[in-house]
């Protein structure tokens, strides 16, 4: 009888060791799934914004197609023509020219930059 | 053998030895062995190469202006076999009315068992995205978009032929767009990407990417403004003397920058499958034309720069009739003694044939190919020509009589304009240019195309005497006091020719005029040809350079000086008599 109490007995260290074991890969093989499906997600995160970014993108393209089209030169003609915009021409007797410059003969000496037609 | 239990329990251990050891061989000739094949064949199932599309590059004007650039659109595709057959005439319907497709070309399209049909190509993003949620809407199924990129030309038809066009395929064929398609089209990356049974990648088991790398800009040289100077005054041209074609070119002597290059007819870039084959030609460079008189400065400058004639020198012009290998020359005029100057001023056919003459066959030959002419001048536009130059040893007996003024040659009209550049930058041929700059999109940049000197075709002084002689042409001595321009001395010279018939001879009636010049003689921005073929005027008499080309080159010429800031001579503001001759007088040869 104690022969066979001594033969059965489960030793609790042995025990608590193999229950640690267990523990530890139980653990370490949800922590595997628990990343992998974070990889996952995270992948899905990247993927959904990668499409915003692209539609984002677009938008931006179709904005500058937009503003190219409507300040071209054909687009400001038309308007033009129209009406909406008006443009006067400059007579000669409007536009300054800028002399070379030459050296003053005095180092503060005023030198005239306009002439008196313009704004008649 | 005794059959004892030992016995038959290392039999069964014996067979489950060779039976795990069998599995363990085809384990590892699977795994290791035939790895490679299986690995393949896996990844074909649910592997995919995906190409992540390059961007074409932009191009610009001189300044910047975008002349051509990229819309995103959409290509909406089919796949008959994810289709409702019971909900076909649905998707018909929806699909026509949103795509504005024929109900019968749908049918026809959605009947078939195919699993890749393309619809429409070109769809804008916001009517892609109102029929995408329509079908969602309706639950139909089949019906999938592609993105894709069409190309945009913002200003339409302006400048057409210089900037070209591509396929569907995104490849330039005409144009700039062709000729700088390799810059332009960048280059394609890929990425490996693994799906799932519904399609959608796993992006976890994302492979190897190369990314791909967006087409450079490309900057041409022609500057917008001046290009629409020049575009309406070919319009009001084309109105006024309704030509068959027109073609007028600006280009910058010191360095062969074209700033503005318009023919007619012409078409719309983004209408161009509508446009005929007549109208998609760059007649500049394609086009072949006899010069008529404009051909007289290679005569005049080949004979100065030989020292043959001084531009003084005085020789006899038969009081306009001349008699040589049995066939008459005529001048427009009976000049007698005339300077080699004035031989320009007044055009006179006689003239230029004894000054060609003077030179001989082979010099003078020699001379118009150092001009540049019978060459490709080397722009960067596909399709040009060399035009037609004979050798001496094809010459007929008057051939030497009819060249220096302009008959029996053929030539492009960028060809004229290059020779007459070379009198303005002091005689050097130089290559004209279209592209400026290639650059990234951040601009940084990749290659820039600096002036390219040919050769020197004749001495810096025979240039400015031919430079002088044709000051005398835009003056109420000359053939086109009517392309004078008030504020500045303009040096330029008329050309009208008889219209080739291409059954042989010369079509009645018809002529080529036209006109080449600089402004300011003294220090040139600029040089400009203006050709019109087949102008109709109110008179025949009319119908000459002076009077036709002349003027329309004075009008370019004077906006062109102000955009480009040239300051007027306050001496030379006031129009002059010239202007008033110009319209009454004898007609500029």
């Amino acid at each position: 009888m104690n022969r066979s109490r001594q033969l059965n007995r489960v030793g609790a260290a042995s025990l608590a060791r193999w229950i640690v074991i267990t523990a530890l890969l139980a653990a370490a093989g949800l922590c595997y799934v628990y990343l992998s499906l974070q990889l996952h997600r995270l992948g899905d995160q990247k993927k959904s914004l990668e499409t915003e970014l692209a539609g984002l993108r677009t938008q931006d393209d179709v904005a500058n197609v937009q503003i190219a089209a409507l300040t071209s030169r054909s687009a400001l003609q038309r308007r033009l023509k129209e009406g909406y915009l008006k443009m006067i021409p400059i007579a000669e007797q409007n536009i300054v020219r800028l002399a070379p410059i030459r050296p003053a003969p005095e180092e503060d000496a005023i030198r005239p930059v306009a002439n008196d037609q313009v704004g008649r | 053998m005794r059959w004892n239990g030992r016995t038959r329990c290392a039999l069964v251990c014996i067979g489950f030895v060779l039976l795990f050891s069998a599995f363990s061989f085809r384990l590892v000739y699977l795994q290791l062995v035939k790895h490679e094949e299986y690995a393949g064949l896996a990844a074909e199932k649910h592997v995919y190469k995906q190409p992540i599309y390059a961007e074409r590059g932009a191009i610009t004007d001189a300044n910047g202006e975008v002349l051509a650039h990229n819309v995103p659109v959409e290509i909406v595709v089919a796949d008959t076999s994810h289709l409702n057959r019971e909900r076909v005439a649905e998707a018909v319907a929806l699909l026509s009315r949103d795509l504005k497709i024929d109900t019968d070309e749908l049918w026809e399209k959605l009947g078939s068992d195919r699993h890749y049909i393309v619809l429409k190509r070109d769809v804008p993003e916001s009517a892609a995205d109102a029929l995408q949620a329509k079908l969602r809407e309706q639950n139909l199924r089949g019906v999938y978009f592609e993105h894709d990129a069409a190309r945009l030309y913002p200003n339409g038809s302006m400048l057409c032929h210089v900037i070209g066009f591509t396929d569907f395929e995104h490849k330039g064929i005409q144009g700039v767009e062709a000729s700088m398609d390799e810059y332009l089209r960048g280059q394609d990356g890929y990425r490996y990407i693994e799906h799932n049974r519904a399609g959608q990648e796993i992006v976890l088991y994302r492979g190897q990417e190369r990314a791909s790398r967006d087409g450079y800009q490309v900057r041409l040289s022609v500057d917008l403004n001046l290009q629409n100077i020049v575009e309406n005054e070919i319009d009001a041209a084309m109105h006024e003397y309704s030509p068959e074609r027109a073609t007028i070119i600006l280009m910058r002597p010191q360095t062969g920058e074209i700033l503005a290059m318009a023919n007619r007819p012409n078409f719309d870039l983004n209408q161009r499958s509508t446009a005929r084959p007549e109208q998609m030609k760059n007649r500049a460079v394609i086009d072949m034309m006899e010069p008529g008189s404009t051909f007289k400065i290679v005569t005049a400058a080949a004979a100065l720069n030989e020292k043959k004639v001084r531009p003084d020198t005085t020789i006899y012009c038969e009081k306009g009739i001349w008699n040589y290998g049995g066939r008459t020359l005529h001048d427009h005029r009976p000049y007698g003694e005339l300077s080699v100057q004035d031989i320009l001023v007044k055009s006179s056919n006689i003239g230029a044939a004894k000054l060609a003459i003077s030179l001989g066959d082979q010099k003078f030959y020699e001379y118009i190919r150092r001009f540049g002419f019978g060459e490709r001048t080397g722009v960067e536009l596909p399709g040009e020509i060399n035009g037609m130059i004979r050798p001496p040893q094809n010459w007929s007996k008057i051939s030497i009589t009819r060249i220096p003024m302009g008959h029996e040659v053929a030539v492009t009209p960028l060809q004229m304009t290059v020779a007459m550049a070379t009198i303005a930058n002091g005689g050097k041929l130089i290559t004209p240019r279209v592209v400026k700059l290639i650059t990234t999109a951040d601009g940084k940049t990749i290659s820039e195309f600096s002036p390219s000197l040919v050769r020197r075709v004749i001495s810096e002084e025979t240039a400015k005497q031919i430079g002088r002689a044709l000051r005398g042409v835009v003056s109420d001595r000359g053939t086109a006091a009517a392309a004078a321009v008030p504020g500045f001395i303009i040096a330029g010279k008329t050309g009208t020719a008889q219209k080739v018939d291409p059954h042989g001879g010369y079509e009645k009636g018809k002529y080529i005029v036209s006109f080449t010049g600089f402004l300011p003689a003294d220090h040139p921005e600029f040089v400009g040809l203006v050709v019109l073929d087949d102008a109709k005027t109110s008179k025949p008499e009319l119908n000459y350079g002076g009077l036709v080309a002349g003027p329309i080159f004075a009008r370019i010429a004077e906006k062109a000086a102000r955009y480009l800031d040239l300051a007027p001579q306050p001496d030379l503001i006031k129009p002059t008599a010239a202007g008033r001759v110009a319209s009454t007088s004898a007609p500029g040869h």
